[in-house]
């Protein structure tokens, strides 16, 4: 089969690989129908992730079709079509048993990888290095999916893929982040970074009640699109001082939540911005937190602090002292996708939000290696991608 | 092996006296074996400096397991066959969400161990407390012993210890305990084994004990998969 394949930073190439197999009872093949590259996929693509390998196919967003399945899957069938979570979680662990998916105890055969760094593991996650458990990814015509009776959630025929392509990721993540927010009448809910995240937590925290939603960005066509799909108001942060902006907007409190949707590789500027950009270059700090030190400065007292945003290691700096002065909550982790999607898949069925504006090129698979750099490079007003393997596969026969 | 009148020590093949005690000399190949084989390990992850050492001296215990002579023993005027040694204890704990009584009888059914145990070959039951054990280390090289239960609490605790000539002696115990508000059952694993004679055959022990230690770790990790999820965790991979 065709896949996309990291061969090391920036450098990524479409490749001809063994098809997957089942290698457990529980396990099924699901054939690739749509599959997106993430903001998340940057990270690897610019080698701050540890524990690549040279052939590691990527992809962690896919929907497709299942064509075969286990001894031991109950609840799916061959030919159903499935949304399926990025997360691998077994269903049978306590964490998993309160919801808690991307907290599995099972998932990540990797697990002492990640014990050593952080001093415990997460779930395994498809096409996200060895420290996540180094399961083949969705970039791919074939995936297999682990524990499929856990990770396979039927769509209902009415949807086509490009409904439900998000369910996968990018909208549990942009919800639970605005969940997290325990939005109460009257907040104000401030966005760092209006990429496919941080729209879809525009638009869910809107759905969750907030009276007002600020989205913050420096791409023009980011901050427009935040204003007109998502009704928020919006803050370029290159052409003013953000958390005056943020004070005069919230009659001097601040936003009573503010989201991170950003991550380790913010762009920032001034004196604080290049500090940080030259100690990750030397490797001496994993992550860039310009926009994490922001939204603690901006934050009212006795906010919430949601970041649905990727750190890997260590930050330097933090404002611990605004933290804890002004009585903050912080609230993370990767999405608890499993758990997200039956309600979220109802939303989208009954139309109360629709998320494929955010879909900006419709590429086929083997431009792949164009895609990463456009997406990179935020060239052609990009915001998302997705990716057709069959399209592809039309393409080299 | 050539015995002469007259002459109260044996020769290797070279006609060297054989100044290393034979559990110490088979101590000696497997920990040898490993190094070596951690050593390549060490040097194909571009560790080149750590890697060539661990190669040669993993070769050199090999060797002096092999054929039982030491050089430096000799030049110490060492010699090993009665040494005692302090066993090595390795302790490890993992929560499992199943029943004590339901991770005891997968446990007490000794022949599951080596569904989990990477390094277990085979466990055949013998009788209602006789054992044995085959366990395959570094290198392929194999060791066997006889075990024996000599105390066994149904959902609670069982302890066993190798009986008799075992390659290497050991001992561990186990004890299941409920975890509190619902979250499964504490297993807590005690290990302790003893390394054969020789002060090498300890050093080698000594380093095997941090992989040891890891692997145990790992044994339980599995053991909790298979419990609570029926298969464990794999992910194919087809990267370099």
């Amino acid at each position: 089969m065709r896949a996309v394949c990291w061969h090391g930073k920036h450098n990524i190439q479409v490749d001809t690989v063994p098809d997957p197999q089942i290698l457990n009872p529980r396990d099924a093949i699901v054939r690739v129908a749509l599959t997106c590259i993430c903001g998340s996929d940057l990270h690897l693509y610019n080698g701050y992730i540890p524990s690549m390998k040279d052939g590691d196919i990527l992809g962690h967003e896919f929907v497709g079709e299942v064509v075969e399945i286990g001894s031991g899957v109950s609840g799916v069938a061959r030919g159903d079509r499935v949304v399926v979570p990025f997360p691998i979680a077994c269903g049978d662990c306590w964490y998993c048993k309160q919801e808690m998916y991307s907290l599995c105890d099972n998932s990540n055969p990797n697990s002492w990888a990640m014990e050593k760094m952080y001093g415990d593991t997460g779930a395994g996650i498809f096409g996200y290095s060895h420290l996540y458990g180094g399961y083949s990814g969705g970039q791919a015509e074939y995936v297999r999916v682990p524990f499929a009776d856990v990770g396979l959630k039927k769509i209902p025929d009415q949807l086509d893929w490009e409904q439900v392509i998000f369910l996968t990721d990018i909208f549990p993540t942009a919800y639970q982040a605005a969940e997290q927010c325990g939005i109460r009448e009257g907040d104000t809910v401030a966005v760092w970074g209006c990429g496919p995240v941080g729209l879809l937590a525009l638009k869910s925290a809107r759905l969750l009640g907030a009276h007002k939603v600020v989205g913050i960005d420096r791409f023009p066509k980011r901050l427009e699109l935040a204003a007109r799909e998502c009704q928020a108001e919006v803050i370029n942060y290159e052409e003013t001082d953000v958390v005056e902006t943020l004070h005069n907007m919230t009659g001097g409190r601040g936003p009573d939540a503010c989201i991170d949707a950003v991550g380790m590789e913010a762009q920032g500027t001034g004196i604080e911005a290049a500090y940080d950009n030259v100690k990750q270059t030397l490797k001496i700090e994993n992550d860039r937190p310009m926009a994490l030190r922001q939204l603690i400065k901006a934050c009212r007292k006795g906010g919430t602090i949601s970041i649905p945003g990727v750190y890997s290691g260590f930050v330097d700096k933090m404002p611990m002292g605004a933290v804890f002065a002004k009585g903050l909550t912080l609230r993370t982790g990767q999405t608890h996708v499993q758990k997200y999607v039956p309600p979220l898949m109802r939303l989208v069925e009954r139309g109360a939000i629709d998320t494929t504006f955010i879909i900006t090129h419709r590429l086929p698979l083997e431009d792949a290696p164009m895609g990463y750099r456009i997406f990179d490079h935020k060239e052609e007003g990009c915001i998302k991608i997705v990716m057709n393997p069959l399209a592809a596969s039309q393409a080299t026969h | 092996m050539v015995t002469r009148y007259g002459s109260s020590f044996e020769e290797d093949s070279k006609g060297r006296q054989i100044n290393v005690g034979s559990k110490e000399r088979k101590a000696s190949m497997i920990g040898g074996a490993a190094l070596a084989i951690t050593g390549v390990k060490k040097l194909t992850q571009g560790n080149i400096l750590s890697g060539l050492l661990m190669l040669a001296s993993g070769g050199m215990f090999y060797n002096r397991g092999k054929s039982g002579h030491c050089n430096m023993y000799q030049k110490m005027g060492v010699n090993t066959a009665r040494d005692v040694q302090t066993p090595i204890r390795l302790e490890k704990v993992v929560t499992i969400n199943r029943t004590p009584q339901q991770v005891y009888d997968f446990w007490r059914d000794l022949e599951n161990l080596p569904k989990f145990m990477n390094h277990l070959e085979s466990v055949q039951v013998r009788g209602p407390v006789i054992s044995h054990w085959k366990a395959v280390g570094a290198g392929g090289l194999s060791v066997e012993w006889d075990a024996e239960i000599v105390q066994d609490i149904p959902g609670q605790k069982i302890s066993w210890q190798s009986i008799g000539e075992a390659d290497v002696a050991n001992e561990g115990t186990v004890r299941f305990e409920e975890a509190p508000g619902n979250r499964g059952t504490e297993v807590h694993v005690l290990i302790s084994y003893t390394p054969p004679g020789g002060a090498v055959g300890k050093a080698a022990a000594r380093f095997l004990q941090t992989v040891n230690a890891v692997q145990l770790e790992q044994d339980l990790k599995r053991l909790k998969q298979i419990l609570e999820t029926g298969v464990t965790a794999t992910a194919e991979s087809w990267a370099m």
